[in-house]
């Protein structure tokens, strides 16, 4: 609630100081207010759940998971600073709108009510649909955005329908409400199962699972690069925070139903993400369908459900946001020097730059999922957990798209130290340097000491 | 307390993150300061642990993380702070410190210079993770990072091939010896259900079931010490280790990693002694190595082989003690080894210097007049290492020999013999490198020159400990307390306490009488090496003559690599790469291709899906949505 509170005020300063002339104190005041939030986060709530008549609730999910969104939006930012100083561009609109998407990405960590959840959405995919198109002069963002909008709002017609079935069904907009009406043992109407499959439908779209995930190659491929980072970290988050506090709370009498789907679709969502990568020549395509790969094996412990997921989710948001994170600033700091956007940009990157291409390596290594980085962990986790739960045939699938992973992960990597480097050289500023020694750290030390996050995620909140 | 004995490994460590992350832009210079300092304040530090120690006379354990729990078993990452661990630690960072600071001049040419301190660091840390680790699991950590080092610093010229071959071979022989300590280690989890020393040897104090199991870990370890340690059979790798630079063999490979083993057997004493069987193989093996490396040594040419091989002898002398149960006397070697061994090879490394990399002793002769202070301190390290009195070897030597003694006289014979060989060998380097005339170019001559004081302090330092090292342990029949004795004994009082019921101890007559026999003896041996090598001149045959055939057979180590090249290295070539040539290109690769081959071909037909076309992307989405209800709405 605070958090919502400080971050609404935040992107109001930040349009008015936009009109203003004082645009030095853009980023000052956007870093201070999202470390407001997080800090405002942890404090005592100003409007308890009763006084928004049970609308939001800030609870032991909301506050780790709002706190890795704003702490990874505090990251981008810091690379947006310097992404944008290179780019020249009046940047206040779009710093605003980044927040505006991140008030609904909060929302949809506590929600209680559908009303809230469907409110917190669409104050963030809306802002996305304008990030998508805020480099004005290329086409190809202006078709990124287009596309994302009318998919978006198909999704979004899916997703309210499936929310009147269900309200018809149960007369109620309350997650509570809905999960004791459904798990009291009464026959499920047909078309309750039916709202309840096209709201899970309208959400698997949001987070990318196959066959909903043909927005994601085009989005994210014709976005700005920045925008691009957003997407495949914090609003992914986002989706399967809103995925686990709607399955959670409403629907496990329905179990049965949706896990069944759900385990058919990581499945195909884990090859169609993992063997489209493999011919990708863009770097960004190709990392692209490596998140949507990723959204699959999210769904692997979406599925395979009980009281400790969280905390594996958790983790593995912070392995792969983290990770993420250091591929695209890494992207966006080798294109700064090089236009072009293959493979080939990062030939020779070891002899150009070492740190920057041992940063990246390290990334990708992480995201591939091979020890002792996080990424290894992560999936580790989540398999170990699927094991458990009976999914063995779906973890080997998994297994078998993380081995077709390595292919596509390592075609940068054995560019970056195998290939004859052009003659550009690359050099950081301090910042980057920092950042990356910070996302290196990050990698190595969560991955040999996991119990870090998976400690945290449950004391003290 | 707990800090200061985390910061000792962590100096170290740090001193290696920062030179090798810039040894690129490191200036030398400041990359041997870096790197001197951060051992030397680990031995301060060491200094401090050791005092804390010596006061309280009660170990201490530092938990850092609990590392791996897994059901009930708990394997923090420790360190466990003893009385041995504590004596350890200063060797390790005091000699480490010294042979840091002759490296800055020894090294100063050399284009790796960086690397060269960069691996040396690293290599002090492992080392003191593998004396302070708690548990086997971090002694193995720091096991396996000393071999590391070692390889890397065998192999640190990596230009010639013959030293990577011989880096190669230190790893593989390596290797062998820690499948066996690591096979150890699993069945102390399985046996204990812990890897902790505290549990571990708590447990076995009161141990009662089958003593086949303990036999199985004690000797699985002993394979580990072994190859670390370089006994037979895994001795041969060591000889060739002295590729590397001269300091690497004087840190690496005689004073510290290859005592780990017997710091390993001596730390794990309770675990022995309740298998008297394979005390008795250690014994075996190490009285065996003792007296076959000395026989080697003689008919070496290359200076540093002569001390490898000394090495591996003098080894052979530790595991000796430690299998007759002379904990404190291996121990007590195993620091006054450190001293004048590396004395020795800092020694032989200022004539190397001097001489421009000439290794060969035929070619050398009549330095002592040109290279004083390295001569001084040359003959001090042989004096001691011969154990003529009062002299450090002396002391640790003799304990050894009075305890082989009360073991089995037939032990003590043959240890004599090998004590001899090495009086009569360290003498004849002596002799043909510092006496008679000089058989080297003109060249070498002229340019010969004393090695700068940064190489000569460090020296003078390990001349002193050589000569007053030995007064740690001065033993009651002399008057003295052995000091050495007294501060150990509560980490070897469980296993003594079983093996004492059984050995007599000798009376102080014996041990006088025994003392002074040897030393009698020794000093026979010295003339001899003398009468032959000052007064008659003689000079060992250059390669092209011919030798009888016990000549040759020494001279070629009895051919103990051909017999290895022979029946393992050969075979197993063969077999490798019949398996190559057969069952990988053909079977194996075929079959990773063709799933790589049709992988890429899935890839290839699926991306076609993504048309770009938006009309396309919302009929494939409604179709989908369409058959999901079908599937599980209708169809129900």
């Amino acid at each position: 609630m605070n958090t919502i509170i400080i971050l609404t005020i935040l992107a109001i300063v930040v349009l008015l100081l936009g009109i203003s002339s004082k645009k030095q104190w853009l980023v000052p005041a956007i870093f201070i207010g999202l470390l407001l939030a997080l800090v405002g986060n942890f404090l005592p709530q100003l409007l308890p759940a009763s006084k928004t008549v049970h609308m939001l609730s800030v609870d032991s999910i909301s506050k780790p998971f709002t706190s890795l969104m704003l702490v990874l939006t505090f990251l981008i930012f810091l690379i947006a600073d310097h992404y944008f100083v290179v780019k020249k561009k009046t940047v206040e609109d779009v710093y605003a709108i980044i927040l505006f998407s991140l008030i609904g990405a909060v929302i949809l960590t506590m929600f209680t009510n559908m009303v809230m959840f469907f409110i917190g959405l669409e104050i963030m995919s809306v802002s996305l649909y304008i990030l998508a198109g805020s480099k004005k002069t290329s086409s190809r963002s202006n078709e990124a955005a287009m596309k994302y909008f009318l998919m978006g709002t198909f999704s979004t017609g899916v997703l309210l329908l499936g929310i009147t079935l269900i309200y018809g069904a149960t007369g109620s907009f309350d997650l509570a409400q809905i999960g004791t009406l459904i798990s009291s043992g009464n026959v499920m109407p047909s078309y309750l199962k039916a709202g309840i499959l096209l709201l899970t439908i309208g959400v698997l779209f949001k987070i990318g699972a196959v066959p909903f995930h043909f927005w994601v190659p085009d989005v994210y491929h014709g976005a700005p690069t920045l925008i691009t980072t957003y997407m495949a970290t914090v609003v992914k988050i986002a989706g399967v925070v809103a995925f686990y506090r709607l399955y959670s709370q409403s629907f496990m009498g329905a179990k049965d139903m949706w896990t069944t789907l759900m385990a058919v679709m990581a499945v195909a969502t884990i090859f169609v993400g993992n063997l489209s990568a493999l011919h990708q020549d863009r770097v960004k395509r190709m990392l692209a369908y490596s998140s949507i790969a990723h959204t699959g094996y999210l769904m692997l412990a979406l599925v395979a459900f009980d009281h400790k997921s969280v905390s594996y989710l958790f983790y593995y948001m912070v392995a792969y946001s983290v990770a993420t994170i250091g591929v695209f600033s890494t992207l966006m700091l080798v294109r700064e020097n090089i236009k072009e956007g293959t493979y080939s940009m990062f030939e020779g990157l070891a002899k150009r730059n070492s740190f920057l291409s041992f940063g990246m390596a390290v990334s990708l290594i992480s995201l591939t999922g091979l020890p002792p980085l996080a990424g290894f962990m992560a999936k580790y986790l989540v398999f170990v957990q699927a094991i458990n739960e009976g999914y063995l045939w779906l973890t080997i699938a998994a297994i078998i798209g993380t081995a077709i992973s390595v292919v596509y992960y390592f075609r940068i990597i054995v560019a970056m130290y195998m290939k004859t480097p052009s003659d550009v050289k690359i050099t950081l500023t301090t910042r980057s340097r920092v950042l990356l020694s910070l996302f290196i750290l990050l990698t190595i030390a969560l991955g040999v000491y996991p119990d870090m996050i998976l400690n945290l995620c449950w004391c003290g909140m | 307390m707990n800090i200061i004995t985390a910061l000792i490994p962590l100096s170290p460590l740090l001193g290696f993150l920062s030179i090798g992350l810039y040894y690129k832009s490191m200036s030398p210079k400041f990359s041997g300061i870096i790197a001197s300092g951060a051992v030397l304040i680990s031995f301060i530090l060491s200094v401090l642990v050791f005092a804390e120690i010596w006061s309280t006379r009660t170990p201490f354990t530092v938990n850092l993380l609990n590392w791996i729990t897994y059901e009930n078993i708990q394997i923090p990452f420790e360190f466990y702070i003893d009385q041995l661990s504590a004596i350890m630690l200063l060797v390790v960072t005091g000699v480490g410190f010294l042979i840091h600071v002759y490296s800055i001049g020894y090294m100063h040419h050399d284009a790796g210079f960086n690397r060269f301190f960069a691996y040396m660091n690293l290599f002090v840390f492992s080392m003191l993770l593998l004396v302070m680790g708690a548990n086997y699991l971090v002694m193995f950590i720091g096991w396996e990072g000393v071999g590391l080092c070692s390889y890397l610093l065998i192999g640190f010229w990596f230009k010639t091939s013959e030293y990577n071959d011989a880096a190669k071979k230190a790893f593989i022989m390596n290797r062998i010896g820690d499948l066996g300590f690591l096979l150890g280690m699993f069945l102390i989890l399985q046996t204990f259900g812990s890897l902790s020393f505290a549990e571990v040897f708590s447990q076995a104090a009161n141990y009662t079931g089958s003593t086949g199991v303990i036999l199985a870990i004690t000797l699985l370890l002993f394979v580990g010490a072994m190859g670390k340690s370089a006994q037979i059979p895994l001795y041969t790798w060591l000889p060739d280790a002295m590729a590397g630079p001269t300091p690497v063999s004087a840190l690496i490979h005689a004073a510290t990693m290859v005592t780990a083993g017997v710091y390993m057997v001596a730390r794990s004493n309770i675990l022995y002694v309740l298998a008297p069987e394979s005390l008795m193989f250690i014994a075996v093996i190490g009285i065996a190595t003792a007296i076959f490396a000395a026989t080697i040594a003689i008919y070496q040419n290359d200076i540093k082989k002569v001390l490898a091989y000394s090495t591996v002898s003098q080894l052979g002398y530790m595991f000796l003690a430690l299998g007759v149960g002379a904990f404190t006397g291996a121990v007590f070697h195993l620091v006054t080894h450190a001293f004048f061994k590396a004395l020795l090879f800092l020694g032989a490394g200022s004539v190397i210097h001097a001489l421009h990399g000439e290794q060969d002793i035929r070619k050398m002769g009549g330095l002592k007049s040109k290279l004083k202070h390295t001569y001084l301190v040359f003959i001090i390290a042989t004096i001691a290492i011969s154990g003529l009195p009062p002299f450090s070897g002396f002391f640790s030597k003799d304990e050894i020999l009075a305890h082989a003694f009360a073991f089995s006289p037939v032990l003590w014979g043959i240890a004599l013999i090998g004590a001899l060989l090495t009086a009569f060998y360290m003498f004849r380097l002596v002799f043909l490198t510092f006496f008679s005339t000089f058989r080297g170019t003109e060249k070498q001559m002229k340019e010969m020159h004393e090695s700068p004081n940064v190489m000569m302090i460090p020296l003078m330092v390990l001349a002193i400990l050589s000569i007053v090292g030995g007064f740690i342990g001065i033993p009651e029949f002399m008057g003295g307390s052995h000091a050495l004795n007294a501060f150990l004994a509560p980490v070897f009082e469980a296993g003594t306490k079983i093996i004492h019921a059984e050995n007599h101890a000798l009376s102080h007559s014996a041990e006088w009488a025994l003392t002074g026999l040897t030393t009698l003896l020794v000093i026979v041996s010295i003339t001899f090496a003398w009468f032959r090598f000052v007064r008659s001149h003689k000079v060992p045959a250059s390669d092209s003559t011919k030798l009888n055939s016990l000549e040759k057979t020494l001279e070629n180590k009895y051919f103990i690599d051909e017999i290895y090249d022979a029946i393992f290295v050969k075979p197993m070539m063969k077999l490798s790469r019949f398996f190559h040539e057969w069952f990988d290109i053909k079977i194996i690769d075929r079959f990773v291709d063709e799933i790589g081959k049709g992988v890429m071909l899935a890839g290839d037909k699926i991306r076609l899906l993504q048309t770009g076309t938006t009309g396309f992307y919302l009929i494939a989405m409604v179709f989908s949505i369409i058959g999901i209800l079908w599937y599980f709405v209708l169809n129900q």
